[in-house]
């Protein structure tokens, strides 16, 4: 039998029970959606996140004080200034290109008759190859100032938005913090949503001001340290830590009371978790495929049980096996793809939706696509061949007696 | 074919079925009797006389549960269910008393369906079903979905479909059983038409007025041949 006739009437016996068919196909309908959203949305994430970490470039490796994020939270004090110097003046360290430390504090700045309480960045005038924050207004914090620990201040956007107002140009304005005076040279700006979080909302300030006036002790919250050759960054990142291990005494065995971490390993495990977690709930949702997959294999068994006296007919006037088999495989297929495009579609729709409102990238996986079709005639087909065997097993006699 | 050479022979047919453990109910009780080309044939026998259950055999519908069935001379007793398949589509055109058409399809789309299974080209297919449907004088309704027609269309639909792949014999199992007499009537005398142009047709009826306008009456009586006489005309 020709399959352009097979599929034709296919379709003609899924439309004489359309509500039963639509409720039946409704089920690889939710399945093919919530596997194409949740995929699309976690690529999205993924991508997202990837290309906010890479803001920040991969070309640095930043080590924070104490064993754990716990200890490191909690404001240990095992980094030190003779750290930073000792791993700068290494000159077997020739990957390295900057070693900037930051001593963080958070305070109630004043300026302009308003009170704030911002986060403040200790840093040295090379936080800006780092972070690479993008300057609105203003200088960076120079060489100079930082060497003198003068008091001066680079102002994130949005804060200066909020002492100065919208169009304000703060450069030369003067903000209190715990009763002293600084100078703002700078505006920053970050467009990443990511960094843009606290480096809008931040102060940037000479190290040397924040551990002597501010913090009243010289703390260092991070080190960063970026390298001129990113390949190489896993080896310097290695000799930084034995270096480091080295001077706070550390014995072989002995677990690290630093964190050295680089920002390609970062990526990449937040790229694991997020594969792993997509993957995850991608499998679970297709669980619901499976949940649709016996609801069409439980309707195709009622459809033959109906139909008993049509195959009856059928094979009277010379349909042979294979062709009641088939005629019954494709009707479930054809119901199944055409469950999985509808729910391609919505999935797709689903997951446009959705990277607008949460503004990560939209993204169409072609091979999400393709294995969604393919899973969804699969499902047709796995489930469909038990009733159409069954259909076609019928023996012409008993089909046509059936009443 | 010679006409030496019987189209149906059937050698002592025996036809069995299970009822429960080690028991059976005999259908058919040794039956042989030959149909050759040209016949007009009635076989009569009141119900579980074994007479659709001899037209299932003579059908290919079913399989022997002993004796020899051979078909324009070959032994098909022993054929697959898919050999028979073939047999059933080229060979034998059927007409059943209910439940003829494929329901809510064309009635073209009816006619067609034989020729689709033995693998006839589309538009030839279309060309065929007209003329068959021509022949039985509602090519108008071709169009029409099979529940959209009358019972007596619906017979003749039913012997279009019979007659679009040319084939050796027509088998009627109580082809006018749902009709009113005035339709009964008209659709026997077409069924007895074909057979002056030459098709060889078996009707299974209990009623003796559907039986006398074929040339050969064959009384069934509790799985046998009772009597095998020349009909009136």
């Amino acid at each position: 039998m020709e399959y352009k006739e097979i599929i034709q009437s296919a379709l003609q016996a899924l439309r004489i029970n359309i509500l039963r068919t639509s409720l039946t196909m409704l089920g690889i309908i939710i399945g093919i959606t919530s596997v194409i959203l949740i995929y699309s949305i976690g690529q999205g994430a993924v991508a997202f996140i990837t290309n906010e970490l890479s803001s920040f470039g991969t070309d640095y490796f930043q080590i924070n004080p104490g064993g754990n994020q716990i200890s490191t939270f909690a404001g240990s004090n095992t980094l030190t200034f003779e750290d930073v110097e000792a791993i700068r003046n290494d000159s077997s360290l020739t990957n390295i290109k900057y070693v900037v430390p930051f001593a963080m504090a958070s305070e109630t700045v004043s300026a302009n008759g308003q009170e704030e309480e911002l986060l403040i960045y200790g840093s040295t005038h090379e936080a800006v190859e780092i972070f690479k924050p993008e300057l609105t207004d203003g200088s960076f914090i120079t060489e100079e100032q930082e060497n003198a620990s003068e008091r001066v201040a680079v102002i994130g956007t949005d804060a200066a938005e909020k002492f100065f107002g919208e169009d304000s140009s703060p450069v030369g304005e003067t903000i209190r913090i715990n009763n002293r005076t600084f100078r703002i040279t700078g505006v920053t700006e970050s467009t990443s949503v990511l960094a843009g979080g606290f480096i809008n909302n931040a102060l940037f300030i000479p190290i040397g001001a924040v551990t002597d006036q501010i913090l009243g002790e010289k703390r260092l919250q991070e080190i960063d340290v970026s390298v001129y050759d990113q390949n190489s960054i896993n080896q310097t990142l290695k000799d930084v830590e034995d270096l480091l291990r080295d001077r706070h005494g550390l014995e072989e065995g002995d677990e690290n009371d630093f964190q050295i971490q680089s920002a390609k390993d970062i990526l990449s495990t937040v790229q694991t978790v997020t594969g792993l977690l997509t993957a995850m709930i991608v499998a679970i949702s297709g669980i619901s495929l499976v949940v649709g997959g016996i609801g069409v294999m439980n309707i195709m068994l009622v459809s033959v049980t109906e139909r008993t006296k049509e195959i009856g007919l059928l094979k009277a006037i010379g349909a042979k096996q294979g062709d009641i088999l088939s005629q019954f495989l494709i009707e479930a297929v054809v119901m199944t793809s055409i469950g999985g495009i509808i729910g391609i579609i919505l999935g797709t729709i689903g997951a446009l939706v959705i990277s607008l409102i949460f503004k990560i990238p939209f993204i169409v996986s072609a091979p999400a696509i393709i294995i969604a079709v393919g899973v969804s005639s699969l499902v047709g087909i796995i489930f469909g061949l038990y009733p159409a065997r069954r259909a076609a097993k019928l023996s012409p006699i008993d089909a046509l007696r059936y009443e | 074919m010679s006409n030496n050479v019987p189209l149906i022979q059937l050698e002592n047919v025996i036809k069995k079925y299970p009822l429960a453990e080690d028991e059976f109910y005999q259908a058919l009780n040794s039956i042989s009797l030959e149909i050759k080309e040209g016949e007009f044939v009635a076989i009569m026998g009141p119900s579980g006389s074994g007479k659709s259950t001899l037209m299932h055999i003579m059908g290919a519908l079913d399989n022997l549960s002993g004796g020899k069935y051979f078909f324009k001379g070959k032994d098909i007793s022993s054929y697959s269910e898919d050999q028979l398949a073939e047999i059933r589509n080229k060979e034998i055109g059927f007409v059943f008393q209910t439940f003829n058409l494929l329901p809510r399809t064309t009635v073209l789309k009816n006619v067609e369906r034989p020729m689709i299974y033995a693998g006839i080209p589309g538009r030839q297919r279309d060309k065929r079903a007209y003329e068959a449907l021509k022949l039985v004088g509602i090519e108008d309704k071709a169009n029409n979905l099979s529940n959209r027609i009358s019972g007596g269309q619906i017979q003749r639909v039913a012997i279009a479909r019979a007659l679009v792949m040319d084939p050796s014999i027509i088998l009627a199992d109580e082809p006018t059983g749902n009709l009113d007499s005035k339709t009964s009537h008209e659709i026997m005398k077409f069924i007895a038409k074909l057979n002056r142009e030459g098709r060889t047709i078996v009707v299974i009826t209990h009623e003796k007025d559907i039986a006398s306008f074929a040339n050969r009456i064959i009384r069934l009586m509790d799985g046998k041949v009772l009597s095998d006489t020349k009909g009136k005309k």
